[in-house]
């Protein structure tokens, strides 16, 4: 903790370096505050979510997981999955899992495998009518991968998911938009839960700490057309987030046990299972 | 009939092509704000490629909802990009409560710095202390 607010010192006498020639610049330095009046239940009740920014990327959650150390993260990848069906919701949810998939291979610096994730994530969103937008993306991602640049890739996969999701938006699909963002957090909660239980800490125990997020997409789910929600994957979906809701939903003081750990990467994987599985 | 279906057509095209469109105080916040973020990537934060775009006045705060990451650091970063503006960037827990945070106002640019102790919901509020009602651009960055 003293680290990260070392850290974060720095970064404020870099700001205040860079901007010195602002003639009202009121540097407040390394000091913090907590003088704010609350928020009152009316600024709470209409405080805006946005899925770009309430909902966060797999990578976040894996840059959080390394703080405990190097963790093993090939031994977080899965067979290839091969997508036969035509139902689009279960596209899009593949989509969100494949491009979490994308992240861990570039964890793990894996050009080849980065270089794998990006064929399959490209395959799907050619029949999501999505592939011009992954296509523009997918030269660099091929480049970044056999030049080590891993800092750059992880820029263009958060790049090319939000290049998805606007095209998805373009193209009327607003709604699979949401179904890319849950695919993406199921998978990247398994692949957490999985690296916590190789190595269990207290510290990494508590990041799955989500309540408000699941929250979030569960409220996305029944905001969607009745055609959608009445998608047998969807309604697998929903039903499961049920259950991985009841198991984030902690008080922040609470430490899932090595078990609470266990249950909810049974209960991830179970659902990514699902999510992959042929029609 | 055909000219007044060609008309309702021509309107929603106007009206669609404004809702998708960015105005000009849109992209001068977003560019401002992605100038200041700048300023932390060189100290190892990653800027997230989203953004919220928004209106404010001095009566009218905008709260954004975000989920953290105990573990990681966060600078959130807000911008209007019209000189005499004066922004603030505060941040709130689940319930509401101010939590401790390293402030920087410059004028229409303003950051708070944070570090979560505990994964979860937080609040993120831009208030505008002194200017015209504007159009601002709140992003992140991390690590």
């Amino acid at each position: 903790m003293l680290v990260l607010r070392k850290w974060l010192g720095v970064s404020v006498i870099a700001l205040v370096s860079a901007f010195s020639a602002s003639a009202d610049q009121q540097p407040a330095g390394n000091t913090t505050t907590a003088a704010d009046s609350p928020l009152s239940a009316e600024e709470l009740k209409n405080a805006a979510s946005v899925d770009a920014l309430t909902v966060p990327t797999p990578g976040e959650f894996f840059k959080a997981i390394e703080k405990g150390g190097k963790p093993n993260w090939t031994s977080q990848y899965r067979p290839p999955v091969s997508i036969k069906s035509t139902d689009r919701a279960q596209m899009a949810l593949n989509l969100g899992t494949l491009i979490a998939d994308g992240y861990i291979a570039v964890e793990a610096h894996d050009g080849q495998q980065v270089k794998n994730v990006g064929k399959d994530v490209l395959a799907l969103a050619k029949r999501l009518s999505v592939s011009q937008s992954v296509l523009a993306r997918s030269a660099s991602i091929t480049q970044f991968a056999e030049n080590d640049a891993w800092d750059q890739l992880n820029e263009e996969l958060e790049a090319t998911q939000n290049e998805v999701k606007k095209a998805l938006e373009e193209n009327r699909d607003t709604d699979l938009i949401t179904l890319v963002s849950i695919g993406g957090w199921i998978r990247g909660t398994e692949v957490v839960t999985g690296l916590v239980l190789q190595n269990y800490s207290a510290d990494d125990a508590r990041l799955l700490r989500q309540p408000a997020l699941v929250s979030f997409l569960k409220n996305k789910l029944t905001k969607l057309p009745g055609k959608l929600q009445k998608d047998p994957v969807v309604q697998n979906v929903n039903r499961d987030l049920d259950g991985i809701q009841k198991m984030v939903s902690f008080s922040a003081d609470h430490v899932p046990t090595e078990g609470e750990v266990k249950d909810l990467n049974l209960a991830a994987s179970k659902l990514t299972k699902e999510i992959g599985a042929p029609e | 009939m055909r000219r007044l279906i060609l008309a309702t057509f021509a309107a929603c095209l106007i009206v669609t092509s404004h809702g998708l469109a960015e105005t000009d105080d849109q992209v001068t916040a977003r560019s401002d704000v992605i100038d200041l973020a700048g300023a932390f990537q060189n100290d190892g934060f990653k800027i997230r490629d989203g953004n919220f775009l928004g209106q404010i006045s001095k009566d009218h705060s905008q709260i954004v909802a975000v989920n953290l990451y105990s573990g990681n650091a966060y600078w959130f970063t807000a911008s209007t990009g019209q000189k005499v503006d004066k922004l603030k960037v505060s941040l709130f827990d689940d319930a509401g409560k101010p939590v401790s945070y390293m402030p920087y106002q410059s004028g229409p640019r303003a950051a708070a710095g944070f570090s979560p102790d505990a994964s979860g919901l937080y609040y993120v509020k831009v208030a505008l202390e002194e200017g015209q009602p504007a159009t601002f651009c709140l992003i992140y960055s991390y690590k």
